[in-house]
């Protein structure tokens, strides 16, 4: 009778300690220390929010020691900072199917005091790409329904099997607790590995959407430059109002920044720009966006 | 899922309430741990010397506060009743991180109100001392201090006794059921928080050592908690302890010593 809720509750355990083992705790911040995961040998993903100075950073590892960790590169878009320490550490396997909503979910954190933690939810939410607040690109929007206690973010969020979907972060959303993807995981991870961080395409103009009289469609009017920026040394002007970038139609900010996905640093996009109601094509270098520090 | 309704009814009627006497603040709940009357609750549901009880079925009974270890939040109390329907205990030190959890309790005044969750953690709190406590991901309430935290199979593996950062913590079932089998540990008889100077005395208690050895609240013991804890826990009798009054705001502070003597251990309840 009440063996399936053993078994349930069994279970659920077992697998809190097999993802358990790859979750440490991260010390980069006053206070409250936050947890991270081992995504492979060496390298760990914690939640960048949580990482607030960029020396002397610890991690208490699942034996329970202490060790050394240096930040190999953060992205605050996806809320992802990459440590590296000496320990290999053991690494989880991946969930082999796409969580939907509706399914039991766990967070796994730790803390140097009382080891491994966990919270149980379920998925409440799962939907395709999403940018955040911060400007980053998520493949999924993971949704959760648990709570996400100081210390959780940066933890795993597994299924009941002790499958990894991805890294609890508190900072993305502000009515849940979000879990950070894993195959957005593995594309930060690669960029930071071989750059130390992720580069993200610049146009150095602050744009409002604003309607066309004549064409009864939108565009975007230029209201600020950044001086010297990518934009003002191509000869954009405050006034002048894009119509289009890369060859594509843009009438919002999010439409710009899905044709800047596909342009690397460097590269020449093409903008063409109403100036004074005349048409004009700009070629603009692409610049990187300066980051926070 | 079949069976887990006869598991929380089974464990409702192991709860109580508990109205403390005097102070007019709320009451919490307790267990009931032998069918003759015996229950636990936390020290800091019984306050006073004698409390009221009430069972699932709105029996109410006068009780007596049998014994009380502050330091580790744990009361019994004595009812004259018989043929109680007790609780079982489980092993608190098999639990993991993850295990589902029930808690009973009688948060803001609902009666026998059932939440569930996760065992969050299991180990030492910051600035707690050395002693481990039980973190759950539950829902508790105050009402819910001195109630079951239960294991799927509706054992008791803990005793809720305060939200912290929104987690319920528990006292481990096994450090109740050493308090049981060996009764109180010393105690001061105080309510302190470390301060930066060491611990701050914010209550004395009328009849408790620290009264008796004319410590005054306000005054701020010097050493750590954790030496306080295990000079405590030594076996001596008297304690030398330092202490400063009226730290002066400019200036050298005037350490003065105090002898405490240590009431001897109380009766063991069961």
């Amino acid at each position: 009778m009440a063996n399936e809720l053993a078994a349930l509750s069994n279970e659920l355990a077992a697998a809190v300690e097999q993802a358990g083992r790859t979750v440490v705790a991260v010390h980069a911040r006053p206070r409250f220390s936050s947890s991270g995961v081992f995504w492979r040998p060496g390298v760990i993903v914690t939640a960048e929010h949580t990482v607030r100075r960029e020396e002397e950073i610890t991690v208490t590892l699942p034996d329970g020691k202490n060790a050394s960790a240096t930040l190999a590169g953060s992205d605050a878009g996806t809320d992802l900072a990459v440590l590296r320490t000496d320990a290999a550490g053991a690494v989880n396997g991946r969930a082999s199917r796409d969580p939907v909503a509706g399914n039991l979910a766990l967070c796994i954190g730790r803390s140097e005091d009382s080891g491994v933690n966990a919270t149980m939810g379920i998925v409440s939410a799962v939907s395709g790409a999403w940018r955040t607040w911060r400007g980053g690109r998520l493949d999924h929007y993971i949704r959760l329904d648990l709570t996400l206690y100081p210390g959780s973010s940066g933890g795993a969020v597994i299924n009941t099997g002790g499958e990894i979907i991805g890294v609890a972060t508190s900072a993305l959303s502000r009515i849940a607790g979000v879990a950070i993807p894993a195959a957005t995981i593995d594309r930060v991870v690669d960029e930071i590995l071989q750059r130390g961080h992720v580069t993200r395409g610049y146009l150095g103009v602050g744009l409002q959407p604003v309607e066309l009289v004549d064409r009864h469609k939108k565009a975007l009017i230029v209201l600020s430059l950044e001086p010297e920026g990518p934009s003002a040394k191509a000869g954009v002007l405050i006034g002048d109002i894009l119509v289009a970038l890369g060859g594509k139609a843009v009438s919002d900010t999010e439409e710009v920044q899905l044709v800047m996905e596909g342009y690397a640093v460097g590269q020449q996009v093409e903008a063409e720009v109403l100036s004074g109601g005349a048409p004009r094509k700009i070629a603009i270098a692409v610049g990187e966006r300066p980051r926070r520090d | 899922m079949r069976g887990f309704g006869e598991i929380a009814e089974r464990l409702r009627r192991s709860t109580v309430q508990v109205f403390p006497e005097g102070r007019g603040r709320g009451g919490g709940s307790g267990v009931v741990w032998t069918g003759d009357g015996l229950i636990v609750t936390n020290a800091h549901v019984a306050r006073s010397g004698a409390a009221e009880v009430e069972l699932w079925d709105g029996r109410r009974f006068r009780a007596k506060v049998a014994a009380r270890d502050p330091r580790r939040d744990l009361a019994t109390l004595r009812i004259g009743a018989t043929g109680l329907e007790s609780a079982t205990p489980g092993d608190s030190d098999s639990l993991r991180a993850g295990e589902l959890v029930i808690a009973i309790g009688n948060p803001l005044g609902f009666a026998g109100a059932l939440s569930t969750g996760v065992i969050h953690s299991i180990g030492k709190l910051p600035g707690m001392g050395t002693e481990r406590w039980i973190r759950a991901a539950v829902q508790l309430a105050p009402g819910n201090s001195g109630g079951p935290l239960a294991n799927a199979q509706g054992r008791v593996v803990g005793i809720n006794t305060a939200i912290v950062n929104g987690l319920g913590v528990a006292v481990p079932g096994n450090a109740a059921l050493d308090f049981l089998h060996r009764g109180a540990r010393p105690s001061l008889g105080v309510v302190l928080r470390p301060v930066s100077q060491g611990l701050l005395l914010l209550e004395v208690e009328p009849n408790g050592a620290a009264a008796a050895a004319s410590l005054k609240a306000g005054d701020v013991l010097l050493g750590s908690f954790d030496d306080l804890n295990d000079a405590l826990d030594s076996g001596r009798e008297v304690l030398r302890l330092q202490f400063v009054r009226d730290w002066p705001v400019n200036g050298r502070a005037r350490v003065r010593e105090v002898a405490v003597r240590l009431a001897a251990p109380a009766e063991a309840a069961a």
